[in-house]
C-alpha cells in the first residue's frame, strides 16, 4: 500500500500547478513550460482545440437557425448570460449558462463567465492599452484603497515582452497616459474618427483620439507564425474563435506554445475546490481538485501554484482554502481577501450624427473597433467633485438609408437601396471604480454547488462617484461633440449592473502591508510565499484600462521570478 | 386542450368568439413543426400572401420565393416573448376571409396606420413586418446576390470614396 501511495503522489507531482487556462492562466502556463517546468494547467470547464473546437467559426449569418437572436427559451434560461452582448447564437456554447452555475447576489452583479479551454479570452474585446504611472500612483495620490507596490518601470520591459509574443496593433502616438508599446501597426482611423481627432486634439489640451490598441496582427512577425497564426483577415467574428488565429487567445497561442515545449499537462474538467497548505511545512503543497464528470477527488502536488481562475472564482478557491494556519482562507491574516473587488463602470454611452465627409465611407471592418479617447479627468491633477476618471471608445460607421415605411415593390427597393445615410457616430464610457471594503465577494455559509464547493455570494455596488463621473462623461462628451458639429446628440444612460463589464478586479489585492493586503510586489501570497495570483483578482485599483494585457505582464513577471526564486532554493 | 381552451377564454375576455382562429377548427395543420403557435395551414398560406404583399417578387425572389412566411414563424414560434405570440396569431384574424384586392388593400390601410384598426392586429403587422424584413435581408440570396456579406473580407480601408450620381 505504501508504495502505491508513494507512487501516485510522484504521478501527481508536477514542478508546477496553474489553475485555470484563460488569458492569464495560458500566460503562465507558457512561461513555466519553456523555463523547463513540468507544468499542470487544471481548467474546471471542457478542452476547445484550437481551430477543430469552433464549430460556428464559418458560418454565415443564414446560416444560423435563428440568424444569431438568442431564442425565448434561452433567454429565460440564462438572463444573465443573455446580457452580455457577445451571448449570441454563434457563440452562447462558450459561455456558463445561468442554471449551471448558481451563485447569490446580494446585490445585482451579472457574472458572464467562460467555463474551458481559454476561457474568457476567447471571447474577450481585445483592447489592450498599458498602464502608466497616473494609473499605479493612483490609490496614493488621491487617497483610496492602498498604494500599489510597483510602479511602471517594474512592469514596462514585461509588458513588450507580452506584447511582442501576443501581437498588439497600435500608433505610437506619444502620450503621457497611455505609454507606447512593442506595437505592430495600427488600424487606422476611418474619415470621421479621424476628423473628431483634429476637432478634440485642436480644443483641449490633454483630451486625444488615437486607434485603439487591439491583440490583433495586422502584420504578422515570424515569432507570430511560429505560432502556427496568421494575418487578420478583418472578419471581426472573434467571438466565434478564428481560424486564422489573428487575434490573440489562450487556444490559438500560448497553450500551443506551452504544448510544444513537451512539459504540458492540461487537465479539464477538473475543478479546484482549494489549495492544500501544510501547517508543518509552512507552505502550500498543492491543490484539491474534484473531476466534475466523476466527482472524484485527486489531489496534485508542486512546488509552486499560480491561481489564475478569473478573478471571483480566483477570490473562491482561495477563501474555500482553510487550515489551522489560515481558518479565514489562505494567506488571510488581514481579512481583506474576497474585499475590495471593483470593476469598471460602462454604464453610459452617446451616439449622434454628423452630415459631413460625406465623400467618404469604410470599406471592409476594423477589428480595433475606431477610435479610443485615455482618461484625461483628473489627470494631472484633481480638478472635478469625483475621483479618478473615465476613458471612452469612439467610432463612426454609415449604413445605406433604409426607409421601411412601405410595403410592396418600394420597400423591396428601399432594403437593396445604397445611397448611405449620414456618418453614425458612438462612444461609451469607461470608468474607473474605487475599490471599497464594502464591495466583497465571500462564501455562502451552507449552499453549495454540484461539486462540493460552497456557491460565491456577490455584494457589489456602484456609489456616488460613479455617478458623478457619468454625469461628467455625459456633459464632457456632448460639448466635445457639439464642438465638432454633430448632430441630434443623443445620451443614453443604462442601469446595468456591475459585472457586464467583464471587467470585475480585486479580491486579492498587491500591496506593500501585509496587515492590509494579500500579495506583495510579485503577486506572491505575503503569507505563503508559494502561493501566486495574477489574474484580476490582484488589482489594488483598476484604472481605466482594460486590464487583459496587464495581467499577462504580471503573469510573466511573477513567473519569472518564481522560478528564480525556485532556483535559489528560496520558494 | 388545455391551451386552446386557454386561447379561447382568452379571446372570449378580448371581445367576442368572433374572433376564433382557424386552428381551432379540424383543419390541416402549418407545414412547420411549432412548439407555441397554433397555426393552421390556411392560416400559413396567408402568412405566405401577406409576406409576398409586403416584398413582392419582381426582377429578383420575393418573399414566397424565398419562404419568409416559414421564417417569420420559426422566429415568432422560438424567440418572441409570450405575450408577441398572443398577438401575432390573434392579429392574424383581421386579415382572414378576403380575397387577393382585399388584403393588399387591408394591408395598405394596416400600413398607413390608418385609425380604427384593431390594436391585435397593429400589433400583428408590426411583428410580421419586422420579422419579413429581417428574413429578407438575412436571406442567403440577398446576402450571396444583392447586398453581399463577406465572411472573409480581409481589408479595412476608413477613407472609401462614395461614388456620386
Amino acid at each position: 500500500m505504501a508504495n502505491i501511495n508513494i507512487d501516485s503522489r510522484k504521478k501527481n507531482t508536477f514542478d508546477a500547478i496553474v489553475v485555470g487556462s484563460g488569458i492569464s492562466g495560458g500566460w503562465a502556463a507558457k512561461e513555466f513550460t519553456e523555463k523547463g517546468l513540468k507544468t499542470l494547467v487544471l481548467e474546471r470547464g471542457r478542452d476547445v482545440k484550437h481551430i477543430v473546437d469552433y464549430p460556428t467559426t464559418n458560418k454565415y449569418p443564414y446560416e444560423f437557425e435563428h440568424r444569431g437572436e438568442l431564442t425565448q427559451a434561452v433567454r429565460e434560461e440564462s438572463p444573465i448570460a443573455s446580457r452580455c452582448y457577445a451571448f449570441r447564437e454563434d457563440a452562447m456554447h462558450f459561455f456558463v449558462k445561468d442554471k449551471e452555475h448558481p451563485y447569490v447576489q446580494e446585490k445585482p452583479f451579472d457574472w458572464i463567465r467562460g467555463y474551458q479551454v481559454g476561457g474568457k479570452s476567447l471571447l474577450w474585446a481585445r483592447q489592450t492599452q498599458r498602464w502608466s504611472d497616473f494609473d499605479f500612483e493612483g490609490p496614493k495620490r488621491d487617497d483610496f484603497a492602498v498604494d500599489w507596490p510597483i510602479r511602471y518601470r517594474d512592469i514596462d520591459s514585461w509588458y513588450s515582452y507580452v506584447e511582442r509574443f501576443a501581437g498588439i496593433s497600435g500608433h505610437k502616438d506619444g502620450l503621457q497616459a497611455l505609454p507606447d508599446g512593442d506595437f505592430l501597426p495600427a488600424y487606422p482611423l476611418n474619415a470621421v474618427e479621424d476628423y473628431f481627432k483634429k476637432v478634440v486634439g485642436s480644443k483641449y489640451a490633454n483630451r486625444h483620439v488615437i486607434s485603439s490598441r487591439c491583440a490583433h496582427l495586422s502584420a504578422p512577425k515570424q515569432i507570430h507564425f511560429d505560432q502556427g497564426r496568421g494575418q487578420c483577415q478583418n472578419r471581426v467574428l472573434c467571438q466565434r474563435g478564428c481560424p486564422f488565429g489573428g487575434y490573440f487567445s489562450s487556444n490559438s497561442s500560448t497553450l500551443p506554445w506551452a504544448e510544444k515545449t513537451g512539459n504540458l499537462t492540461l487537465k479539464p474538467f477538473s475543478v479546484v475546490e482549494s489549495v492544500i497548505y501544510d501547517d508543518r511545512l509552512g507552505k502550500a503543497t498543492g491543490v484539491r481538485v474534484v473531476d466534475t464528470n466523476t466527482k472524484e477527488v485527486t489531489e496534485y502536488y508542486a512546488k509552486v501554484i499560480f491561481v489564475n481562475a478569473a478573478a471571483i472564482n480566483t477570490n473562491l478557491i482561495l477563501l474555500n482554502s482553510t487550515s489551522t494556519r489560515f481558518p479565514q482562507g489562505l494567506g488571510n491574516d488581514s481579512g481583506v481577501l474576497g474585499k475590495y473587488v471593483a470593476f469598471h463602470n460602462y454604464s453610459a454611452r452617446i451616439s449622434a450624427e454628423y452630415d459631413g465627409l460625406k465623400e467618404f465611407t469604410k470599406d471592409g471592418r476594423n477589428p480595433s473597433d475606431g477610435g479610443y479617447m485615455p482618461r484625461f479627468r483628473n489627470l494631472l491633477k484633481q480638478e472635478t467633485d469625483f475621483k479618478r476618471g473615465y476613458a471612452a471608445g469612439f467610432n463612426a460607421s454609415r449604413s445605406p438609408l433604409r426607409d421601411t415605411s412601405g410595403f410592396g415593390a418600394e420597400l423591396k427597393a428601399q432594403l437593396l437601396n445604397k445611397e448611405l445615410g449620414p456618418w453614425r457616430v458612438g462612444s461609451h464610457m469607461m470608468g474607473e471604480t474605487i475599490p471599497k471594503e464594502s464591495n466583497y465577494v465571500k462564501l455562502d455559509a451552507s449552499k453549495k454547488d454540484d461539486w462540493g464547493i460552497p456557491l460565491l455570494k456577490i455584494s457589489v455596488d456602484y456609489d456616488d462617484n460613479d455617478a458623478k463621473m457619468k454625469q461628467d462623461y455625459i456633459e464632457q462628451m456632448t460639448e466635445m461633440f457639439t464642438e465638432a458639429g454633430f448632430k441630434n446628440i443623443t445620451p443614453n444612460v443604462s442601469s446595468q449592473a456591475p459585472g457586464l463589464d467583464i471587467h470585475e478586479m480585486g479580491g486579492v489585492r498587491m500591496g506593500y502591508d501585509p496587515k492590509t493586503s494579500i500579495l506583495n510586489k510579485w503577486n506572491q501570497l505575503h503569507a505563503c510565499k508559494n502561493v501566486f495570483v495574477t489574474d484580476g483578482a490582484c488589482m489594488t485599483s483598476t484604472s481605466t484600462q482594460n486590464p487583459s494585457l496587464t495581467y499577462m505582464a504580471l503573469t510573466a513577471r511573477a513567473v519569472d521570478y518564481a522560478v528564480s526564486m525556485m532556483r535559489k532554493n528560496e520558494l | 386542450m388545455n391551451r386552446r381552451l386557454a386561447i379561447k377564454q382568452v379571446l372570449i375576455l378580448a371581445g367576442g368568439v368572433v374572433l376564433l382562429p382557424s386552428c381551432l377548427r379540424n383543419e390541416g395543420k402549418s407545414t412547420l413543426s411549432l412548439s407555441n403557435l397554433d397555426i393552421s395551414l390556411s392560416q400559413e398560406q396567408l402568412l405566405a400572401d401577406i409576406a409576398e404583399i409586403m416584398i413582392p417578387k419582381t426582377d429578383t425572389p420575393g418573399a414566397k420565393d424565398l419562404k419568409l412566411h416559414l421564417f417569420v414563424l420559426k422566429m415568432v414560434d422560438d424567440c418572441s416573448a409570450p405575450e408577441d405570440q398572443l398577438k401575432f396569431t390573434k392579429g392574424l384574424a383581421y386579415f382572414e376571409g378576403l380575397n387577393a384586392d382585399e388584403l393588399k388593400n387591408r394591408i395598405a390601410e394596416v400600413n398607413s396606420g390608418k385609425p380604427g384598426i384593431p390594436e391585435a392586429s397593429v400589433d400583428f403587422y408590426r411583428i410580421m413586418k419586422g420579422r419579413v424584413i429581417g428574413g429578407y435581408l438575412n436571406s442567403k440570396y440577398v446576402m450571396s446576390n444583392l447586398v453581399i456579406w463577406e465572411l472573409v473580407p480581409g481589408r479595412y480601408n476608413g477613407y472609401f470614396p462614395v461614388k456620386t450620381a
